[in-house]
């Protein structure tokens, strides 16, 4: 059951990456012309169109997340201590908090990519973007790194 | 968007009330996922280990709900543009002392 929820929340992961990834990218390093390259397609997706399906795959990874997590602690995070893998344990309780301040900042995020708000806050609208798509880049890495280590179904 | 004016607020009000629920184990609920129960406030581990971070984040959500519902009575100058600076500062500074709260964790 747990393996099935792990792989439904690392493909929503995925996704999450991907479509912030793209806004970030957007809204950091955007395209005065598309020219039809690769980049330039990268550089000009139409970003604001990109919130609210982050949101959604946020809020929903998330949620397979938190119940995977009770695997975690029952199971998991003993395994890490037999084994005195204290940067790997510590990385995770990181990973913990700072999705947790991501999720308190999806309000936020939500607000200052409004129309009729982004043009006054367009630094805030980046920053706050690019620090949500840090948050879950650290969290994809370390959430994999954590699985390789434990391995997959053991 | 008056109602929209307290989001930043939330953000900035969750990030703070989080952090300083981990400090202090400041759960609003405990999970004993061994034992498949739930309790109030923050209960010590019975059998298998506690998880506060559900309390920890409702304590959060509830705090900050509450800060933003207040912050309303503010006006929208000047306090949209200071939101818009410490909607992004105070995470980051959040971040770095959960960073320094876990320190031991790679001092070992």
């Amino acid at each position: 059951m747990f393996s099935f929820l792990l792989i439904v929340h690392g493909l929503l992961a995925v996704a999450l990456l991907g479509a912030l990834t793209h806004q970030a990218i957007s809204v950091l390093w955007p395209a005065r012309q598309r020219t039809g390259s690769f980049v330039s397609s990268l550089r000009s997706v139409p970003s604001a169109t990109y919130t609210n399906a982050i949101i959604v795959l946020f809020i929903v990874t998330a949620i397979f997340g938190s119940i995977i997590y009770t695997e975690y602690r029952v199971s998991i995070r003993s395994t890490l201590r037999d084994y005195r893998l204290f940067i790997p344990e510590g990385s995770f309780e990181l990973k913990e908090h700072f999705l947790s301040i991501g999720l308190g900042l999806l309000p936020a995020y939500w607000y200052y990519w409004r129309p009729s708000v982004a043009k006054d806050f367009s630094a805030t609208r980046v920053i706050v973007t690019t620090l949500l798509a840090a948050i879950v880049w650290y969290a994809f890495i370390t959430g994999h790194v954590l699985n390789d280590i434990r391995g997959f179904g053991s | 968007m008056t109602i929209g004016r307290a989001l930043p607020v939330f953000s900035i009000a969750f990030a703070i009330i989080y952090i300083a629920s981990v400090e202090y184990n400041l759960a609003l609920i405990t999970y004993h996922p061994q034992i498949f129960k739930w309790g109030l406030l923050a209960e010590a581990p019975k059998e298998g280990p506690a998880m506060y971070w559900y309390g920890w984040l409702l304590t959060s959500a509830l705090g900050a709900g509450a800060i933003a519902a207040l912050s309303l009575a503010l006006p929208a100058k000047p306090f949209d543009r200071i939101w818009s600076i410490l909607v992004w500062v105070v995470p980051l500074v959040m971040i770095a002392v959960i960073m320094y709260i876990l320190r031991v964790y790679f001092l070992r």
